[in-house]
């Protein structure tokens, strides 16, 4: 028994009990072990997930998925990624000599915790949901992430899952010459469009550097591509996502018919990625219908708060997730308020540039009223919008509680876009004030 | 008034929101009634460079970087007569860098660059690349302000004659340096994304100012509401603890 490990453990019961989640165990443990993470006996299914969007989902999704058939699971399923929040979650699931206590470990990893930590984790499967540009001044150029991920899987012997229609993801598949590698891919739907104005990263054949041609965009720079020259991008895909019906929520797979949990392509795209994942273990597919039909987005993806009307709030960290966003925000048929909470702090990015990549023209539209704009760099964000003619529809209010108030105080549907470390405090606002209006 | 600009590479070299810059030339030159139209080129298209009144090269990531060098050294004739020109030219970062003399990698390789000025860039190891936010203090045609951005750059930039202005924040064209980017009668070139000219509208304004020269002289421009410009920008200066009275306290303590 480890008097370490058995104090780290003690110290999560104790957190837990008093409804303290975060990572505080884990800091501890990596503190007095640098090589704790190293320490664990994993069982036979070890599945890292990392991308830039979509990786909390995903991950939930499967570990749901792989008890739904028959295995016990440990998971870090609230999304603490980094080699704290992975410390935490493996101690809590283990018995006092390190043993895991679950036939599969899923985690989910932050792509330059993925670099460093991949090793000592002993992965038997890889799991990457897509590569959009993200937070540079954090991570760097999406070209080097991609570039440390290849020296990863170079040598990795075990099942590599990645996004056929993502070109930075499928790059992977060329460089990964000893593992068993799977695609997901979906096909042309009522939404997918023959020109794209929001892909960045991506435009070009990584063989041959040559523009890649595509027959059509999911959204961003996923979608069916190819190089005319060299044929990236011509795939088989593993797994093949058709007959999408965004009316019934409903797409096919492999002949059989899955309901999804959001009616969006980008959540179709991570069920794909579990799918995949399913098959490339040998499992039962269709499990995973009751998973995708009843799962509960987590905090502040999609959350609802009852102010005097539905408040919806969401978390955006890059310029394709404020997209996607938008678009959700936009396709919602009623006149409403919006408030954008943008923060600077290291976990948001303390570089703000990204808003001018993201494509906020769309909330030019004639059923968003007002668009306050909160948070530390509040001012940037009502520029950001004076310069796409929202002149008119900008409000600053700096403090958060004041601008929630002001939401409700409408009395109309409003939605609500923060920051990674908006969205907590502002979550917490927003309870409060929806309790208020309960009692 | 007319004002054409040519928007170099903007599929390629459109890093931290660049594109901001010619968003902000368009609205403010649309407000005042100027007719500006922006023309783009890419790798491969043909341009007659000294037929625009604003050149714009923003950064790229280095893959992309890599691709259009060889196609910016073709075309350094026509730089050069719109140089003669009169066109004024706004370069980012690695636009920045291009003009300069060369730059040398972290594997000691030189590239060779358009050398129209005696600056050079070497690249840095890890530790010491320029990240963060950056207040620098500028003097531009007779006007003395100033300015505020976010650097991210490795690349560490080398015997400047002119600097665009002096470091009160941040790190500039070195790691921890005084001075930062670039600036003569034409060329304004700079580290500072953010992007540059949302919050510092005076350098879009003369920036303008310099492109409407050549074919109508020297122009007053009718000033805009620049309040939510202003306060974007204090909000940074003040956090920053940068301001132009401060800098003379500090000078006079130092005496």
């Amino acid at each position: 028994m480890s008097i370490r490990l058995f104090m780290v453990q003690k110290l999560h019961e104790i957190l837990s009990k008093a409804g303290r989640g975060g990572s505080l165990p884990g800091t501890l443990a990596l503190k007095m072990d640098p090589e704790f993470l190293s320490r664990f006996h994993m069982p036979d299914k070890v599945i890292l997930v990392t991308g830039t969007n979509g990786k909390t989902t995903t991950m939930n999704l499967i570990a749901e998925a792989l008890k739904a058939n028959g295995l016990s699971v440990l998971c870090n399923h609230r999304g603490d990624n980094l080699n704290v929040g992975l410390a935490t979650a493996l101690a809590a699931g283990s018995n006092d000599r390190y043993e895991i206590q679950a036939d599969a470990v899923v985690l989910e990893v932050d792509e330059l915790t993925l670099y460093r930590e991949f090793h000592r984790l002993h992965p038997t499967a890889l799991v990457i949901t897509n590569f959009f540009r993200d937070q540079l001044d954090r991570a760097g150029e999406l070209e080097t992430i991609i570039r440390k991920i290849m020296e990863l899987t170079e040598n990795f012997e075990g099942d590599l899952i990645l996004n056929g229609d993502d070109p930075n993801s499928l790059r992977l598949a060329d460089h990964a010459k000893k593992a068993r590698v799977h695609c997901f891919s979906m096909a042309e739907t009522i939404k997918s469009r023959n020109i794209s104005d929001e892909a960045s990263e991506g435009k070009f054949c990584p063989r041959c550097g040559r523009p890649l041609i595509y027959d059509f965009y999911q959204y961003s720079h996923i979608g069916r591509f190819r190089c005319p020259y060299d044929g990236f991008g011509k795939i088989r895909p593993d797994l093949y996502v058709d007959r999408v019906n965004f009316d019934n929520e409903t797409f096919r797979a492999d002949g059989f018919t899955y309901h999804s949990f959001i009616n969006s392509g980008y959540a179709i795209y991570n069920c794909a990625a579990v799918l995949c994942l399913l098959k490339a273990l040998g499992l039962n597919l269709p499990a995973a219908n009751e998973v995708f039909k009843t799962y509960k987005l987590k905090e502040g993806r999609n959350e609802v708060f009852n102010l005097s009307s539905p408040c919806t709030i969401n978390l955006v960290k890059n310029p394709t997730g404020a997209n996607e966003v938008m678009k959700y925000i936009t396709a919602q048929p009623m006149d409403k308020n919006i408030c954008i909470f943008l923060n600077d702090n290291d976990l948001d990015g303390t570089d703000i540039s990204w808003i001018w990549d993201a494509h906020f023209e769309r909330l030019n539209d004639p059923l968003i009223h007002t668009i306050v704009c909160s948070g530390q760099r509040a001012y940037d964000m009502a520029l950001r919008l004076k310069y796409e003619g929202l002149e008119d529809r900008i409000r600053v209010i700096e403090d958060s509680r004041d601008a929630i108030a002001w939401l409700d105080d409408q009395k109309m549907e409003s939605f609500v876009i923060a920051t990674y470390t908006a969205l907590h405090p502002t979550r917490g606002i927003l309870s409060r004030q929806a309790r208020r209006h309960r009692s | 008034m007319k004002l054409k600009v040519l928007w170099m590479y903007h599929d390629l070299m459109d890093l931290y929101g660049d594109k901001g810059n010619i968003q902000v030339l368009k609205t403010r030159c649309e407000k005042r009634g100027i007719d500006l139209t922006v023309d783009t080129c890419t790798i491969g298209e043909i341009r007659t460079i000294s037929d625009y009144d604003i050149f714009f090269l923003g950064g790229g990531a280095d893959r992309e970087q890599n691709l259009i060098y060889e196609d910016l050294l073709l075309r350094r004739e026509g730089i050069e007569e719109a140089m003669k020109s009169g066109t004024a030219f706004l370069l980012i970062c690695g636009g920045y860098q291009m003009f300069g003399k060369y730059y040398r990698d972290q594997d000691g390789n030189t590239v060779p660059c358009l050398s129209f000025f005696d600056y050079y860039t070497v690249a840095s190891d890890r530790d010491h690349r320029c990240i963060g936010n950056i207040a620098v203090e500028v003097n531009m045609d007779g006007e003395h302000f100033l300015a505020v951005g976010f650097e991210n750059h490795g690349g560490q930039t080398e015997n400047v004659s002119f600097p665009f202005g002096s470091v009160r924040y941040g790190h500039g064209n070195t790691f921890n340096g005084k001075f930062e980017g670039f600036l003569n009668d034409q060329v304004l070139a700079t580290y500072m994304h953010g992007p540059l000219l949302p919050k510092n509208p005076m350098i879009a304004d003369l920036v303008v100012r310099r492109g409407l020269r050549r074919n109508y002289g020297d122009v007053s421009l009718d000033p805009l509401d620049d309040t939510l410009e202003t306060k974007a920008r204090t909000v940074m200066l003040e956090r920053l603890g940068v301001s132009l009275e401060n800098r003379q306290e500090a000078e006079k303590q130092s005496d």
